[in-house]
């Protein structure tokens, strides 16, 4: 499956001896077994059971559960609510994959030239990342509120016909979901991207300025061509955080207004939880899971087939 | 790297860089902020004086503890097994663990609650502990076994000429060269289970057993939702975390990144 | 070596792995690797021994705090009705109302402790659910009459406390409380909820320095409104504020109110599924929500805030004139509860304190129909049937409800209204902000609310309520009112 380099960078050979020596060499299961036993046996015990509870109609608590067969399912085709999760959820990723990866090699570009208190630039990017959802939701909140601190911020510069009710419209409450989201993951991605990029050699980039290379030409020539496995694999990460996002909306919007920034993860949410119908809430959730095995396998293969991708 | 010796480029860089980071700033001094709102330091003490506070730290950081425990050992036991050592139908189990990658926390509340009152183990930290590790172990095997393709064969191979088993090749030789990897998957980890919310909050009820993330719930009332005490609640909350960041950011990047390149 | 170690438990695992060790050592024909792999099979075997014994130490230990913690005699009869250890969970009231109603009790009861835990209304379902299934639960907790968390949902868990009442109240005690609680919270003929608190919605609250300000009538018809609407809005002031965003769903009172202006009974036919929600009259009920929110009555943007904490800050602060909440809004006439609530808002210390009135909801539908309140039993305390200290659980629950000590703590705490006949709140001991403006409007209300017999939330499930937010939403988003009636039908059809 991958080819692995050894610390020089030259690929491995593998000889006849090396046949031999795989064979000798000591069995792994029992390695890999607490690790599979664990988390394995659990999230896959959830997993099935989860599926057993989607052909049912329960509320979770009560002995009485009635099996419904598919009837789940076909009522998910039917929920304008489910394609609208979708729909936020396709978008989600796109926006946040691509401006998440824009800011990401730009910051660690510019960490690595000589500039000045980068460290503490580095610190602010990623302090977002470090802090739960739960402390920082009510702050966005509050920022976007009709009378919090970005419209106070407008009307004070005299742009007082721009300060709207910001979360009342649908699409600019996604858009800000979706803000919060790059608020709270550039860092990581900046920090993937600046350690990738320190394994781009240094002449490379000093033979390139020297043919007279701009900086955007250094960065699509040289950078964006160099950090690929990087950027494959933060397309997976973002494709399956995208499906997972539950924390941002559940505690900024609530899905709201009108379902605009509803996705999976607050719909089973309010369908298990508040509504009691936990057997439509597990159809949910295996068709979550289907799609984003779906979207991983997807994602690697593309990036496979453009070059060397190891996951 | 890029270009920095002309002064003009120099300060558009500079200013550039400055710019991009602002936005990434406010939020912060707009929670600082909203946290002094009203009675100022009196939301502090407010705070502060919820009784069994310390307490909450003390659950926090046993439920850190523990989970970090347990994935550390799973990790680093299954990283070993599937970067070096021979099993059959390797990239099946690999898959297999990855696939979980998927799962929502959201998704687990149905079948958990189910057992979790079925062996009674409800209101204790290990219905809690248990499900986060699990959740945590697939990126970090991902990130771990990265990482160990990266050690070289040869010294492992020369510890196997010596008559050394998987375990103390694993034990003395692997264990101390993964060191930068273990730092990142604590640092990973200790952020996620401090930072777990839903579990907590379904699973621990009693003030003794719960964490510190359900303080600002405290101050959300039917009638009063007091944003003032739920901010400070907040930065009380997020400070140890902060702190812990900027002292051990350098183990955390190295880590970082020496486990997702490759 | 180490013989000189006090002896314990583990002492003579200790020596035993002592002698082990020297006997090892001093038998020098045995090679060194195998002398190192003896030692360390005796160590791990004494450290199994000793780890043997502290597992059954730990254990013996364990099982002899569980049972002490439990009280002494575990009696499966319920424990002592006056001495005891209770858990009360509860999203309502606030922590210092709650500590003011438990302080009370313990001045008739001081051997019962309680200990209130105030869980967020978002989560009290999600919650409650599997502390009741497990064996940790809490021995009282609070549920509505009515939706995610009514009695009926958690009946299975509750004890039946018929005898009890009677016991305290005699046989005819359905006639000493109010009549509607008494039925909510009697499931399958068991009572499983002793009643404790109502609240009533469908008037308006009205910032009355506001009004003086601009020398302005409270509004009687949609005319009224509008008019008194462009006055504020001319000077910087939003209007009727509302906030629909969120689970609270209070705009399902305005659409109620609304609906009880166009035709009396009609929403309670809906309700019941006599009407469909597309009738005529629901439709038009739409149609004027739609019309406030362009003709300048409801503030823009509704469908963005949530009622709580954004419109209760603003209210309170004193930027808007007028919300519609329900009676539970007069704990903000009280100094004490609008300090704490202003605190909260997180406002400079001498913000002024506003006068609040209570208005009847406006005929808005020009027909001259009467603006009724409409009532439900808000809340009963049910107890945990697998409660440990199931007796003095049962004494504070029906303390708070059914006797006139513990009514008069939830009376005069202003958030809710009594559920026992013959108990008011004792306004001389309560400190107004404007008592001579605000005494006389809430003793009106408090009558008012005596005489009401409409239902509130009772007979809507949670679905219906979801459906009617979301035709709210909608019509105030501008989607058509039809449209937005059949949803709420369809949820309507779901939920039987």
């Amino acid at each position: 499956m991958t080819t692995t380099t050894n610390e020089v960078g030259a690929p491995r050979v593998r000889s006849s001896v090396h046949r031999r020596e795989r064979l000798r060499s000591p069995a792994g299961l029992p390695w890999i077994l607490p690790a599979m036993l664990f988390s394995v046996g659990i999230l896959y015990y959830c997993l099935l059971y989860t599926g057993y509870i989607s052909t049912l109609d329960w509320d979770g608590a009560s002995p009485l559960q009635v099996n419904v067969g598919a009837a789940n399912y076909a009522r998910m085709l039917k929920d304008h609510v489910f394609w609208g999760s979708l729909w936020h959820t396709a978008a989600f990723f796109v926006v946040t994959f691509t401006v998440q990866v824009a800011l990401g090699i730009t910051f660690a570009c510019l960490l690595h030239s000589r500039l000045y208190l980068r460290t503490l630039y580095k610190v602010l990017i990623f302090i977002p990342v470090v802090l739960s959802t739960a402390t920082t939701a009510p702050v966005f909140r509050q920022i976007f509120a009709p009378d919090g601190e970005l419209n106070n911020f407008l009307r004070a510069v005299g742009l007082e016909t721009l300060a709207h009710p910001w979360f009342a419209n649908g699409t600019i409450a996604l858009i800000i979901i979706m803000g919060v989201q790059i608020w709270q993951s550039t860092g990581v991605v900046s920090v993937l991207y600046f350690a990738a990029i320190s394994h781009i050699e240094p002449d490379v980039i000093e033979a390139a300025r020297i043919d007279g290379a701009g900086n955007m030409r250094i960065i699509s020539s040289i950078v964006w061509p160099g950090v690929r496995g990087t950027t494959i694999a933060i397309a997976i990460l973002t494709a399956i955080g995208s499906l997972k996002t539950f924390d941002i909306p559940f505690l900024i919007t609530g899905g709201g207004p009108s379902y605009a920034t509803e996705f999976f993860g607050t719909q089973i949410y309010r369908v298990s939880v508040s509504l009691s119908q936990v057997g439509y809430g597990a159809a949910l959730s295996v068709v979550l899971l289907v799609l984003a095995i779906s979207a991983a396998i997807v994602i690697n293969a593309g990036g496979r087939r453009g070059g060397r991708a190891d996951v | 790297m890029f270009e920095t010796r002309r002064l003009r480029s120099r300060v558009f860089l500079q200013i550039l860089l400055t710019i991009l980071v602002v936005p990434f700033a406010l939020p912060l001094v707009a929670m600082v902020r909203g946290s002094f709102a009203g009675s100022g330091w009196g939301n502090y003490r407010t705070v502060l004086s919820l009784p069994l506070l310390p307490g909450f730290f003390v659950n926090s950081a046993l439920l850190a503890a523990a989970v970090i425990v347990i994935v550390l050992i799973c990790t680093m036991t299954a990283a070993y097994g599937f970067s070096k050592l021979h099993v059959r139908g390797k990239e099946i189990y690999f898959w297999a663990l990855l696939a979980t990658l998927t799962l929502p926390e959201v998704v687990l509340l149905a079948p958990l609650f189910a057992t979790v009152t079925k062996i009674g183990a409800y209101n204790t930290l290990w219905a809690v502990i248990l499900p986060v590790a699990a959740l945590q172990v697939p990126f970090t095997t991902l990130l771990a076994r990265n990482f160990v393709d990266g050690i070289s064969d040869q010294m492992l191979e020369a510890a196997r000429v010596d008559g050394a088993n998987a375990a103390r090749t694993f034990w003395h030789i692997l264990l101390p060269l993964t060191r930068p990897i273990m730092a990142a998957v604590v640092v990973l980890v200790f952020i996620n289970a401090w930072n777990d919310f839903l579990l907590p909050l379904l699973f621990l009820q009693t003030p003794d057993r719960q964490t510190v993330t359900l303080v600002p719930s405290f101050f959300v009332g039917q009638y009063n939702n007091d944003q003032t005490k739920v901010l400070a609640a907040a930065v009380i909350t997020g400070l140890p975390i902060v702190l812990a960041y900027i002292c051990l950011q350098r183990f955390f990047e190295r880590g970082l990144a020496a486990g997702a390149l490759k | 070596m180490s013989l000189s170690r006090k002896p314990g438990p583990c002492a003579d695992a200790e020596a035993a792995s002592d002698t082990a060790r020297i006997s090892a050592g001093a038998a020098p024909h045995e090679s060194s690797v195998a002398q190192r792999r003896k030692r360390s099979r005796l160590r791990r075997a004494s450290l199994t021994r000793r780890a043997a014994r502290t597992t059954i130490a730990v254990g013996a230990l364990a099982s002899v705090g569980l049972t002490g913690c439990g009280g002494g005699a575990t009696s499966n009869n319920g424990g002592s009705a006056t001495v005891g250890n209770i858990t009360w969970w509860s999203w309502t009231p606030d922590n210092d109302l709650a500590a003011r109603e438990i302080a009370a009790f313990n001045k008739q009861y001081p051997q019962i402790k309680v200990t209130y835990k105030k869980v967020p209304i978002d989560n009290y379902a999600a919650i409650l659910k599997p502390a009741l299934a497990s064996k940790d639960g809490p021995d009282v907790y609070t549920v509505n009459a009515s939706g995610r968390f009514s009695a009926e949902a958690f009946a299975p868990y509750a004890y039946d406390l018929t005898s009890d009442v009677k016991r305290l109240l005699g046989d005819d005690w359905q006639s000493k409380v109010y009549a509607d609680g008494a039925k909510a919270f009697t499931v399958k003929g068991r009572l499983v909820a002793a009643e404790w608190a109502k609240v009533g919605a469908g008037i308006v609250w009205i910032n009355k320095g506001l009004f003086d300000k601009y020398r302005l009538q409270p509004p009687q018809t949609m005319g009224d409104w509008v008019s008194v609407c462009r006055t504020f809005r001319a000077n910087g002031h939003g209007c009727l504020r509302e906030g629909l965003a969120g689970t609270s769903g209070f705009v399902v009172d305005t659409l109620h109110s609304i609906a009880d202006s166009v035709e009396p009974g009609a929403w309670k036919a809906a309700v019941d599924g006599q009407k469909k929600w597309t009738d005529p009259a629901l439709v038009q009920s739409l149609q004027i929500l739609q019309t406030m929110s362009k003709n300048g009555i409801l503030d823009e943007g509704a469908v963005g805030i949530q009622q709580y904490p954004d419109v209760n800050n603003a209210f309170l602060s004193g930027k808007v004139p007028m919300v519609q909440m329900g009676t539970w809004y007069q704990q903000y006439a009280t100094v004490n509860s609008l300090t704490a609530a202003l605190q909260g808002a997180g406002v400079a210390q001498d913000t002024e304190k506003i006068t609040i009135l209570p208005i009847a909801f406006p005929d808005i539908a020009g027909k001259g129909n009467p603006s009724p309140l409409f009532a439900d039993p808000d809340a009963g305390q049910s107890v945990n049937a697998k409660s440990k200290a199931r007796n003095a659980a049962v004494t504070f629950a029906l303390w708070l409800g059914h006797t006139k000590e513990g009514q008069q703590v939830v009376a005069d705490n202003m958030d809710s209204f009594p559920t026992l006949t013959g108990v008011a709140p004792n306004f001389d001991s309560i400190q107004l902000v404007n008592p001579g403006l605000q005494r006389p409007a809430l003793q009106d209300v408090s009558e008012r609310l005596l005489q009401a017999t409409e239902a509130r939330s009772v007979g809507i499930s949670a679905a219906l309520n979801q459906g009617i937010i979301d035709g709210c939403q909608a019509v105030v988003s501008g989607k058509s009112p039809s449209d937005a009636a059949a949803t709420i039908q369809s949820a309507a059809d779901s939920s039987r």
